[in-house]
């Protein structure tokens, strides 16, 4: 257990240093993005006065460096500063409204893909060179290999125009919440399981093959144990080590990097907040959108750290993961 | 065992089914409500806007005059009466008893406010350069203003219909509240913003005109995608979708229910830079503009016949404009473009780069179209594409050949002097040449119409025969549900949402 705590200090520590370096980064690289802000929000009319007045009101004539460490100071108090387009608005307003339903998205998703693709993984391993397993295999290639654009696409015709089962676009009417229109989670949620289904599924099946090929496997089933007792009490356990990895390491990605599914739906959360802050060049808020999302990505691979090693006593006593 | 598992499965299949199922959702209309999905804009407080949010701002804001959709004309709103008699001193009579959101009575104060409000350096106004002519303004009485110009200028009434004109209210604090509580005279009242996400407008009760809006509330949507937007409105979810492309239009022609139209056409000058080699010589122009294929081009670039949508001219005034001088389209001349070209001592072709805003609608295309139609006379086309405020900081106004785009205008003197008259603030082409700079003048000042309409003819033949500029101009196209009656949106671009009903 001790063990464990020095692995969860450590990494903590290793994930203070990692935001630090990224806030830095993220700042500079918004701050060197080609073009003028205050050209960009004024347009083509924009006179030299017009672009010198938004700049000074916006603080954007100011040092770099000054500007970064009002930002950091802004974060490292909660306070996000406010969208350079709408004075008296704070980013946390806009911010965590998004994030909200950004995560009720991920966790539909979730919902759908993790027992999905553990158990035609494990099918598919447990029944290797069969052709359930050539079946389940072909799926998730086919599955991997569609872009989110295109299995969005795909998903909307078949169950929005052609069945006319789900809504075609995923926006929460006005004056409502996403709790009232849980239907417009659904096809979003199924495009992101198409994404994951094959990476889950493919490392749950070689995994489990691995598993079954070892020699206290083939010695409880020598011994004539029930084969699906040693599956799911013996095998399965084990299995599951590489697959929580592979999990872990795109909750990042579920919960901040949905760009491409949350606009093709038009769904109101967190990556097509950031898609508009991108195109706006509303730099505040790319800076919390992008802040936010390598929280959510060191956090995510942190935990999987942990939790692999609490999980698995070798490397737990061998001094964490290499 | 087997039998638990599948029940297991068969269990949890239901819950989620459940848990999402109920099909697109049937909305219960209780009110007449017309929804909008529109880009998310960018600023909205009347000054610093850049447009985007038109539907929006349109609804809310109010102007002195409006353009009549159908005969073209300007149309009293809150100024009932106007007049000048030599161009240079304005009186406007302005309408009684109209109050904004906030209960305060609109007055002659408040255009007073409005107008000065150009010039405040802290603000930055979008236009101060327009406004700087006005030497004083005067309010004789609560209803009524004195506009005294520094020069006579007889189309000035037509300034106050750019969208940044919109009447504010001289006790409200723009500064602070133009973003988040946006608050005018117009047909419909905020009730609820959520940044970058939505807005929810309600009827104004209190309306000055009687029996408007016509509808109950405007939902407006900010989307991002313009595809989502679509879907959008294929789905049902709303009902207007402005900014769309001819791509779209053609996917949508095969929905029942689903109407595209293009209210007004926006403008795409090609403007050669005549200081620079070697656009400085007019042969060389001239070979450029016999190497254009005028139905090539509209069709490449908008997908729509030349004249049915699209239009084409040499000259800085939109066809569709009263001003415009009919002169016959070029006929397209490969073997004169390269005896021209060879004259002006480039027998070999020329090679010439092209700037353009690659993510603004019809750029990319244009600058194709113009590359592949230039190559066959000797001019090789370097296409320089890059995002629009990239764009518009690093290289507009100093490169050799350059793609913008250009609202149209009511008044095209407006834009005449910023972009053709020498030390023009936006003179993207350079010119400077004395008997435009005069003929730009002449249109200014001239208080005779037909005079007036004499000069703006003068210079196009100008432009015909020596200017430096071919003008595509491309449909500003909209997506309606045919469930919408009489959507109307002028040159100014501001939808006029209060004359609009739905079914």
């Amino acid at each position: 257990m001790n063990r464990t705590l020095s692995i969860i200090l450590r990494r903590t520590v290793s994930l203070l240093i990692t935001l630090s370096v990224m806030s830095l980064i993220i700042f500079l690289l918004v701050e060197i993005m080609p073009g003028d802000v205050a050209q960009m929000i004024l347009g083509q009319s924009a006179t030299e006065e017009a672009v010198s007045a938004l700049r000074e009101a916006r603080g954007l004539n100011d040092p770099v460096m000054e500007r970064y460490f009002r930002w950091v100071g802004g974060v490292l108090t909660g306070d996000l500063g406010e969208s350079i387009y709408m004075k008296g608005v704070t980013i946390n307003s806009i911010l965590w409204r998004r994030v909200g339903h950004s995560l009720v998205l991920a966790l539909s998703a979730f919902i759908l893909f993790v027992p999905l693709s553990i158990i035609l993984g494990v099918l598919a391993g447990v029944k290797e060179n069969k052709p359930t397993d050539s079946i389940i295999s072909f799926l998730g290639l086919a599955t991997m290999a569609l872009p989110e654009f295109v299995s969005g696409v795909f998903l909307i015709t078949i169950f929005g125009v052609q069945l006319n089962w789900f809504p075609i676009v995923s926006i929460i009417p006005i004056g409502e919440s996403l709790f009232n229109n849980l239907e417009i989670l659904f096809l979003p949620a199924l495009s992101i399981t198409f994404v994951m289904f094959g990476y889950v599924s493919r490392m749950q099946r070689s995994s489990m093959i691995q598993v079954m090929n070892s020699d206290y496997i083939r010695a409880a089933i020598l011994k004539g144990m029930n084969r699906k007792y040693v599956i799911f009490r013996h095998a399965l356990k084990n299995a599951l080590l590489p697959t929580i990895t592979i999990i872990g390491m795109n909750m990042g990605w579920l919960f901040g990097g949905l760009v491409v599914v949350e606009t093709l739906f038009g769904f109101p959360g967190m990556g097509s907040l950031l898609m508009t802050a991108i195109k706006t060049r509303d730099v505040p808020l790319i800076e919390a959108c992008v802040l936010l999302i390598t929280v959510i990505f060191s956090l995510s691979t942190m935990i999987t750290d942990v939790l692999y090693s609490y999980l698995n006593p070798r490397v737990r006593f061998q001094g964490g993961q290499r | 065992m087997k039998r638990k598992a599948i029940t297991s499965i068969l269990l949890v299949a239901v819950l989620a089914t459940s848990l999402f199922a109920g099909g697109a959702k049937e909305t219960a209309l209780t009110t007449k409500n017309i929804r909008i999905a529109e880009q998310v804009p960018g600023l909205i407080t009347p000054g610093v806007w850049d447009g985007q949010a038109f539907s929006m701002n349109s609804s809310i804001y109010e102007y002195l005059v409006e353009i009549n959709t159908s005969t073209g004309e300007l149309d009293p709103v809150l100024a009932t009466e106007w007049s000048t008699a030599d161009g240079k001193q304005w009186t406007f009579k302005l309408r009684e008893n109209v109050l904004f959101h906030d209960g305060s009575t609109f007055d002659s104060q408040d255009v007073k406010f409005t107008i000065e409000r150009t010039q405040d350096p802290s603000i930055g106004h979008l236009k101060k350069q327009d406004f700087e002519i006005v030497a004083s303004i005067e309010t004789p009485d609560s209803h009524t203003v004195l506009i005294n110009l520094k020069e006579a200028r007889p189309t000035f009434i037509y300034q106050l219909t750019d969208y940044n004109m919109c009447i504010l209210s001289s006790d409200y604090d723009y500064g602070s509240l133009g973003e988040s509580k946006p608050m005018g005279t117009g047909p419909f009242i905020m009730k609820q913003m959520i940044p970058k996400e939505s807005a929810a407008l309600v009827k104004n009760t209190s309306y000055w005109q009687a029996g408007l809006p016509k509808v109950d509330a405007l939902s407006i949507y900010f989307v991002s995608d313009i595809d989502a937007s679509v879907s959008m409105l294929e789905d049902d979810r709303v009902d207007v979708v402005p900014f769309v492309t001819p791509v779209i239009q053609t996917r949508l022609s095969k929905i029942d229910g689903i109407s595209v139209i293009s209210p007004y056409q926006e403008q795409r000058f090609v403007a050669m830079n005549v200081d620079e080699e070697p656009w400085d010589d007019n042969r060389v122009r001239l070979a450029f503009k016999y190497a254009m294929d005028p139905q090539n081009i509209a069709k490449s670039v908008t997908q729509m016949e030349l004249g049915n949508g699209a239009e084409y001219n040499e000259t800085p005034i939109m066809n569709m404009l009263s001003e415009y001088n009919p002169l016959p389209l070029r006929e397209r001349d490969i073997e004169k473009s390269k005896a021209l070209l060879a004259e002006a001592g480039y027998p070999d072709g020329v090679t010439v780069e092209l700037f353009y805003a690659s993510d603004h609608p019809f750029g990319k295309e244009l600058a194709q179209t113009l590359k592949e139609l230039a190559s066959p006379a000797g001019f090789n086309l370097d296409l320089k594409g890059y995002t629009r405020d990239v764009y518009l900081s690093q290289y507009w106004l100093n490169v050799p050949l350059s793609i913008t785009g250009w609202g149209g205008r009511i008044d095209p003197s407006m834009l005449l002097a910023l972009a053709f008259k020498g030390g023009g603030a936006w003179n993207e082409s350079h010119l400077a040449d004395e008997r435009v700079d005069a003929l730009i003048d002449k249109i200014s000042s001239e208080i005779d119409p037909d005079k007036r309409t004499g000069y703006y003819h003068e210079l196009q033949e100008l432009f015909y025969e020596e200017g430096p500029l071919l003008n595509v101009q491309v449909p500003y196209l909209v997506a309606i549900s045919d469930r919408i009656i009489d959507y109307r949106q002028p040159l100014t671009m501001l939808p006029q949402y209060k004359y609009t009903d739905i079914k």
